[in-house]
């Protein structure tokens, strides 16, 4: 009678530990079924995100690496991506960097240890890393900055017949060689100060520079530049990476953004921290 | 022999260490320069401050109420800390407080950075400055300055261009021909100079001074009087230059001399008469390169170019500009003749 007790109070011990055992070890279980999982991403809760950022200026993002992590993160992307984690339910659990040289190189999706990653990512050239993108949340088109007292262009032709500038080798340079075709070759500047130069003494009549910087091309110059006129457009656009089966569904980042572009809040942190809202701008066809 | 000539360079080393260690660490009190900003521009005052610490310290307290009223200003934020200083192999590492970074003004972010690094390298012995934010690396914060390395020089200021780099603008804003940018001081950059003192006002004498300089650093190209379409030249008469106009842009300025005692009509004509060589009956002299544009009164190449009216109407033009007037003012191009602009 006595062993028999023994033995029930023996196995409801047994049972205990082995539940325990298996309650204790279920996330670590689930991480090994996948091994994509990085470190950071388990350290932090669902709700709390590991956003990647590109770092690039302070407008688009900066901050102060500090042991692996962003800190004092601040600029147009900084907010997006703390605007998407509560739009998606949940919070930035930290910023880490997405640095240009190991974009190339991340491998397995999720790799980089960040669940979105807000980092001037082009849509045709996404990270390895990436596994889903979002809808564009900017556009990459060339704004057109005239020179003081030319009449605005309605159209691209009202372009070809003039003379443009822009930065050697860059997307602004292509979308003149490939998208307006003037008439004249342009002038290509290596110094954005160089460009500027050209379109405040009137060597060139319009400038062509990336939309998302015509806000703080024009800032403090209003006197001695024209207007930003327009933009030529590139088919192409920043866009939300998101990490492979640890991040949020691509799905649901698109309608945080739709959202973020219909109520305005997009259009209103492109104004605040770039100056222009690129969206606005004439297109130029 | 050899060890002797071995142990010169090492002894004078030795003399440069020893002099840089006071500034760098040690108390001796010495007079060191602190650089703040005037006009945006990077300019040096001088602080007695026995070490490095104590040099940051009056960075960072910016200038003094006399230094404001004579326009010094920092582009430091008032209240930034430094939370640590270390020297090391002649290189000053930093780390101030997240104030350092505070505002979004690119110009005054990347201003900053230039005033610390300019500070501490003027240090005698330091080689190179390592910045540092909350103990953090920052990137992207600073325009221009990438902070993971050690910054061993700030950004060139753009106070002062290079003569070359103000003739380009001479040409680019169309006072000057492409050929005139040389590098070197000469005629056809101080007649460019003149017809840019003309247009903008100032004293008509020819000589890049400072105030010229930075005068055609910040102009913006001349504007036509009228607005029409087509080819055409304004003549202004209280400027005294020439204006070649195609399409309301503004192609060249020219430096004139017309008619003086009002000897040069205003009014709205065309040239209807073109001779290279034209023989002035009148005054028995050579005209090269005339256009003619009312009665017997003609853009011509002239031995003397005053920077006032000085002809008995004809408009004077310098040997190097007169064909280039010549081949632009084809026969029926219209010539405006203005009094003051308007």
């Amino acid at each position: 009678m006595r062993k028999r007790r023994l033995r029930r109070i023996r196995n409801r011990r047994a049972a205990l530990a082995i539940a325990v055992c298996a309650l204790a070890s279920a996330p670590v279980a689930a991480n090994a079924a996948d091994p994509s999982t990085p470190a950071g991403a388990a350290r932090t809760s669902p709700a709390s995100l590991v956003i990647a950022l590109g770092l690039r200026d302070p407008a688009m993002g900066a901050g102060v690496m500090r042991g692996g992590e962003v800190v004092l993160a601040r600029g147009f992307e900084v907010e997006l991506a703390k605007l998407l984690a509560r739009r998606l339910g949940g919070r930035v659990g930290r910023f880490v960097e997405l640095r240009p040289a190991v974009r190339l190189l991340a491998g397995p999706p999720g790799g980089g240890g960040w669940q979105l990653a807000v980092a001037g990512i082009e849509r045709s050239r996404p990270p390895r890393a990436a596994a889903g993108l979002s809808a564009p949340y900017l556009t990459t088109d060339a704004a057109v900055v005239l020179r003081r007292h030319l009449p605005r262009p309605r159209r691209l032709a009202d372009l070809r017949g003039r003379v443009l500038c822009a930065i050697r080798g860059s997307s602004a340079a292509r979308a003149i060689a490939t998208v307006v075709r003037p008439r004249t070759a342009p002038v290509l500047a290596t110094r954005v100060d160089r460009v500027r130069e050209l379109l405040r003494t009137g060597a060139c009549d319009a400038a062509l520079v990336p939309a998302i910087e015509a806000g703080r091309f024009v800032r403090g110059h209003g006197r001695e530049l024209g207007p930003v006129a327009g933009r030529v457009e590139s088919g192409d656009g920043f866009v939300v990476a998101v990490a492979g089966g640890i991040g949020p569904d691509v799905a649901a980042v698109d309608r945080a953004l739709a959202r973020l572009r219909s109520d305005g809040t997009l259009g209103r942190l492109a104004r605040s921290w770039l100056g222009i809202d690129p969206a606005r701008l004439r297109t130029l066809r | 022999m050899r060890r002797v000539r071995l142990a010169i360079p090492a002894a004078v080393g030795a003399c440069a260490l020893l002099a840089a260690a006071p500034a760098l660490g040690g108390t001796d009190t010495r007079r060191l320069q602190v650089w703040f900003l005037r006009d945006g521009e990077p300019v040096a005052v001088s602080r007695v401050a026995p070490a490095v610490p104590s040099l940051l310290r009056s960075l960072l307290a910016g200038p003094t109420r006399a230094e404001r009223t004579k326009g010094l200003r920092s582009a430091i934020p008032v209240g930034t800390t430094v939370r640590e200083l270390t020297i090391s192999r002649r290189v000053v590492t930093v780390d101030v407080g997240a104030r350092f970074a505070a505002g979004r003004d690119e110009a005054s972010l990347t201003a900053r950075v230039g005033q610390l690094v300019r500070t501490l390298r003027a240090v005698p012995g330091v080689v190179g400055v390592r910045v540092r934010i909350e103990g953090g690396v920052p990137i992207g914060l600073f325009p221009g300055y990438d902070l993971r390395r050690i910054v061993r020089a700030p950004l060139a200021s753009q106070a002062a261009p290079t003569l070359r780099e103000t003739q380009q603008l001479l040409v680019d804003l169309g006072f000057m021909a492409r050929s005139g940018v040389t590098g070197r001081p000469g005629d056809e950059t101080s007649v460019a100079v003149l017809a840019f003192e003309k247009w903008t006002g100032m004293p008509r004498d020819g000589v890049l001074d400072a105030a010229v300089v930075k005068a055609i650093a910040r102009a913006t190209r001349p504007e036509p009087v009228r607005r029409e379409p087509g080819k055409r030249v304004e003549l202004l008469l209280d400027r005294q230059v020439a204006l070649a106009i195609v399409d309301d842009r503004v192609e060249r300025v020219f430096h004139v001399s017309s008619g003086s005692g009002g000897r040069t009509p205003a009014g709205s004509f065309r040239v209807y008469r073109k001779e290279r060589m034209s023989w002035s009956v009148p005054f028995s002299v050579w005209m090269p390169w005339a256009s003619y544009f009312t009665g017997g009164i003609a853009f011509h190449e002239y031995s003397y170019v005053p920077s006032y009216p000085a002809s008995h109407g004809c408009v004077r033009m310098m040997a190097r500009d007169a064909p280039l007037m010549y081949a632009f003012a084809t026969s029926g191009t219209p010539v405006d003749v203005i009094q003051g602009r308007a």
